[in-house]
């Protein structure tokens, strides 16, 4: 899989991507280069159609025109599923998970789908030895061996968070896609997660959603700013937050704010 | 150590369905092979609609079509088809999973209460369409067959059709229950809680709905295919919206989160008809309340109330609980019997034979009789009956009910699933 | 042509009736997210009040009375069952009315006996409205749809034109948000339930004067409700409307018309094939009236699978 993506060196690349709701156009021609290994954010102002993109990309809509590669493939029309066999998965904004089946069984769903077992019918999940040790390394990756056994709807809003980092491992993507993964959580919390981002995430090409932008800062390579369905650049962290067009845009009503 | 108890406990089921029925009357026979034919209806059923969360309201269609398959192939052995007895269910169950997977096509394409639409209209189709198809269905009158002797087993009695059923429901069950084990009956229960993220997982979600559609409407077929077997006949009012109505009622009042509960509500449900039915033309009336009252006011089912009682069997003040309990229990009986008092009264003030009465008794209210007794419809006692028992439960329940919540509280949360094995806690969830 | 001309107004008369109830449903699951199958029942209901009322009272006091009782019947459904169960997620609830409609279907078994009652329009309504090439058409059939037609115009403009009509559609998109400007929002659910209730009650009183008045009503014209909602697409009054009409021509020209695939086939030389084979190709339209709604369902399923007017998830 991870070979594929020598031919642009993109692991994701979208080319003049729009997309209108009826009259509504939300997306108006974006670019977006994403290389192979690299930590990406997409920041924002809110209605900057930030989870719009995030849900073209994963196929939850469909793009109205332009092109969606992934490692240099095009993945424009495909199904959600069909896109994560390609090697990309994502998370959501609004924790999206099984509340009502165990946090080891969240994961191990995921694991299964990655080892083709999608339908097995014809043996005990508990014997299947390499998957049950494959959702349990990742259990312990994202800091949840001791809740393995919890029903995921029961766990606090950040483990909750993490398990649903930890479900767009299993699926064995290289290209991660994760909506505001630190929404909502305090400064500690916060910390936490940047380094379980980071943990999971290398050897991997990660794109994010993110509005603050200490995490920003401190775990992202290159940064695009979307605003009302246009990249308005795209740069290090430290180029952008000194761009002046992006202050005026953004930054700066942010901080006025 | 609670899977041993089980084990035995189903072990002891199992040597009792096996020992006592050749020492039954016939009607009990009878009555056992449906209770069995039911229990197996309603797992099929549950796997679709409690364990995926697909609720179905035509399950009628893959039961009639598994029992209209099973008397063809009856009518060819009847004509020399070498095919064993004992395996006629086999085309119910082909029926039941390419019937099936034709409607689960379709009616998977939507979820939540389109789902539910379609497959009513399914149900609906079949009904509507089958008395006018004289070949494959028997037009109105339906078609029947018998029952031919297979390596010198005859199944002429009753009891040989009995244990027939029996293997064939045990292994169901047995075949359902593992499948609850196995990746894809996981994948079910994912179904249930979260169908978009099992998308963004990899998984073709409209081709798995399809294939548990399938899967239950298989099972679905043997139960027919059990009942044709048994009956040796079937007509267009298999595919009725009664038959799809009544298992979704055992379902859910024997409890859809537990994967026994529907076995739970199919054995009470239909032995109760088996009793009752005799005694009260009302039985579909008092199977609406009690179904309606279920969901009011235990929305897991019978199952989901002595789970909760299992659970905490070890921790729970049964002392203390055993006198609210009790009165509850009084209190639910002097209701009941209201009820049930004055539905009689109005099934016989409303029915037919009472009409000619009261033509003949011109002008006067004549009088009539009801469990055993003289009733005048125009004696105040008549209608102080019931106001006063359905008063006194009334009270009883309504007092009671606060002791009961107040005591629970005070032991606080039952056992979560936290203090399970990983592997044993999946089925069984919270409230549906 | 006259086969043309009675079958439209039969089909129209027909569909009006069916947006009638479907309207209702409908307006009830845009709003709640309620999929009320207790609704047929209450045109069931509506029938069999305004059958008991109008054999003491008169046609029209039935008429008037049985809406009432049927809606206040919708409201304390609403308010004592449904929002008790609201807790417990919308099939929860799809289960509750459900067993709504069961009972519902009993009591009037109980009351009334399983069999049809005799429910008649007064003998001054019993005339021909006007005469197509020779056959008289009945004006009752024109009166229920002139019905249909007159709820729709007061309902409409209840919705579009008066201050609580606002609050309702705030209410249908955003509950949350009505409710925080300081409407009440339990209120208006119960009232639009019972709205919704009282106008099924109204087709049962009106149709059930016409059609047969039995305990099997409901479920006959549930069923066919149900698709015209799949078809028109859920929580949409326009998409009811429409596939209302449609269903309403398709089932009223199928009645009349005694194709068959084999007739068809006779067309191309095949019939001969076809009448050898028998079964479904030999199949009349007619006989299978009942069944093109069910067909026509699955054809919108499989290139609408959102309704025709239905958004998408």
């Amino acid at each position: 899989m991870s070979t594929l993506h020598s031919q642009t060196g993109f692991a994701l690349q979208l080319t003049d991507v729009t997309k209108s709701f009826g009259e509504i156009s939300v997306m108006k021609g974006v670019n977006l280069a994403i290389k192979a290994g690299e930590r990406h954010a997409v920041i924002g102002p809110n209605g900057a159609g930030k989870s719009t993109l995030f849900n073209l990309i994963s196929g939850m809509f469909p793009v109205t025109s332009g092109d969606i590669a992934l490692n240099g493939r095009s993945i424009v029309g495909l199904p959600p599923y069909q896109i994560n066999r390609s090697g990309l998965a994502r998370s959501f904004q609004i924790t999206n998970i099984f509340p009502r089946l165990s946090v080891f069984e969240n994961l191990r769903i995921g694991v299964l789908a990655r080892h083709n077992v999608r339908f097995g019918l014809f043996q005990p999940v508990s014997r299947m030895r390499r998957i049950n040790d494959e959702a349990r390394a990742i259990l312990a990756e994202v800091g949840l061996d001791a809740r393995a056994a919890d029903m995921a709807g029961d766990l606090t809003y950040s483990e909750q968070r993490a398990l649903e980092i930890g479900m767009t491992l299993t699926t064995g993507a290289d290209v991660i896609l994760l909506d505001e993964p630190t929404a909502g959580m305090s400064r500690e919390e916060t910390a936490q997660a940047v380094e379980l981002i980071r943990s999971v995430t290398e050897g991997k090409t990660l794109l994010m959603v993110e509005h603050d932008m200490s995490v920003v800062f401190s775990l992202c390579d290159r940064v695009s700013v979307l605003v009302y369905g246009n990249i308005l650049a795209t740069d290090t962290p430290k180029a952008i937050s000194e761009n002046r067009e992006v202050q005026e845009a953004y930054l700066g009503e942010e901080t006025a704010s | 150590m609670a899977s041993m108890r089980n084990l035995i406990l189903m072990a002891a089921v199992l040597a009792v369905l096996l020992i006592v029925p050749p020492f039954l009357g016939l009607g009990w026979q009878n009555a056992l092979v449906n209770i069995l034919i039911a229990s197996l209806f309603a797992l099929a059923f549950n796997l679709l609609s409690g364990q995926a969360g697909l609720l179905s309201f035509g399950h009628a269609a893959y039961f009639g079509m598994g029992a209209f398959a099973t008397l063809h192939l009856m009518l060819a052995v009847e004509d020399g088809l070498g095919f064993p007895t004992p395996l006629l269910p086999l085309a119910g169950a082909l029926a039941g999973l390419v019937v099936g997977l034709v409607a689960g096509y379709f009616s998977t394409m939507r979820s939540g209460v389109y789902f539910a639409l379609v497959t009513l209209a399914f149900a609906e189709l079949f009904h509507s369409l089958t008395p006018h198809l004289q070949g494959l269905f028997g037009g109105e009158s339906g078609i029947s067959s018998m029952r031919m002797p297979w390596q010198g087993i005859i199944f002429g009695s009753v009891l040989e059709v009995y244990y027939l059923t029996l293997g064939w429901v045990m292994l169901s069950i047995l075949v359902l229950w593992a499948y609850t084990r196995t990746p894809f009956g996981r994948l079910t229960l994912a179904i249930r809680d979260n169908e978009q993220r099992v998308r963004f997982l990899g998984y073709n979600a409209h081709t798995a709905k399809m294939v548990i559609f399938a899967i239950s409407a298989m099972f679905t077929g043997v139960a027919g295919a059990l009942q044709a077997i048994s009956n040796e006949t079937a007509n267009y009012a298999l595919f009725g919206s009664q038959i799809s109505a009544q298992v979704v009622l055992q379902t859910f009042v024997g409890g859809a989160t537990i994967f026994f509960g529907p076995v739970v509500g199919a054995v009470s449900f239909t032995l109760f008809a088996y009793l009752v039915s005799d005694l009260t033309r009302s039985w579909l009336f008092y199977q609406g309340l009690i179904f309606v009252l279920v969901m009011l006011y235990a929305p897991a089912g019978i199952g989901g109330v002595v789970q909760h009682h299992m659970r905490s069997l070890r921790r729970a003040d049964w002392t203390g609980l055993a006198k609210p309990y009790a009165l509850a229990a009084l209190g639910a009986l002097l209701v009941g019997s209201a009820v049930i008092y004055l539905t009689e009264t109005v099934a016989v003030l409303f029915g037919e034979e009472y009409s000619v009465n009261l033509r003949n008794a011109a002008g006067a209210y004549p009088g009539y009789h009801l469990f055993g007794l003289s009733w005048s419809p125009v004696s105040p006692l008549t209608w102080l009956v019931p106001l006063v028992l359905a008063g006194v439960g009334a009270v009883l329940l309504f007092k009671v009910r606060g002791t009961i919540a107040a005591k629970w509280e005070a032991m606080g949360r039952p056992e979560t699933e936290s203090t399970k094995a990983p592997d044993a806690a999946k089925l069984k969830g919270g409230a549906a | 042509m006259e086969f043309a001309i009675i079958s439209t107004l039969n089909g129209v008369t027909y569909g009006l009736l069916l947006f009638m109830v479907s309207a209702g449903l409908t307006l009830i699951f845009g709003m709640m997210g309620v999929l009320n199958f207790a609704h047929a029942s209450f045109y069931m209901l509506g029938a069999y009040v305004a059958y008991a009322v109008s054999s003491i009272f008169g046609f029209w006091a039935g008429l008037i009375v049985a809406p009432i009782v049927v809606g206040l019947t919708g409201m304390v459904v609403e308010r004592y069952l449904l929002r008790r169960v609201h807790a417990h997620g919308h099939a929860h609830e799809l289960l509750l009315t459900f067993g709504l409609a069961m009972i519902i279907e009993e009591m009037i078994k109980l009351f009334f006996g399983d069999f049809p009652v005799n429910y008649q329009m007064p003998d001054y309504l019993r005339f021909s409205a006007f005469s197509v090439y020779g056959t008289d058409y009945p004006f009752f059939r024109l009166f229920i749809g002139a019905t249909a037609v007159v709820m729709f115009a007061l309902l409409w403009g209840l919705l579009t034109r008066t201050r609580t009509g606002i609050v309702v559609r705030a209410a249908e998109r955003l509950p949350s948000m009505a409710e925080a400007l300081g409407h009440n929002i339990p209120i208006v659910f119960m009232c639009v339930f019972g709205a919704g209730a009282a106008l099924a009650g109204l087709a049962g009183a009106v149709a059930g004067a016409f059609y047969p008045t039995n305990p099997n009503m409901g479920l006959e014209l549930g069923v066919i409700v149900f698709v015209v909602v799949v078809v028109g697409g859920l929580g949409s009054l326009k998409g009811s409307l429409l596939a209302s009409l449609i269903i309403g021509l398709f089932s009223s020209f199928a009645v009349g018309l005694d194709w068959s695939v084999a007739s068809i086939l006779d067309l191309v030389g095949l019939g001969g094939w076809a009448h050898s084979i028998g079964g479904l190709l030999t199949l009349e339209l007619s006989s299978v009236s009942a069944t093109i709604p069910f067909a026509l369902m699955l054809i919108v399923l499989l290139v609408r699978p959102a309704g025709l007017m239905g958004e998408r998830n």
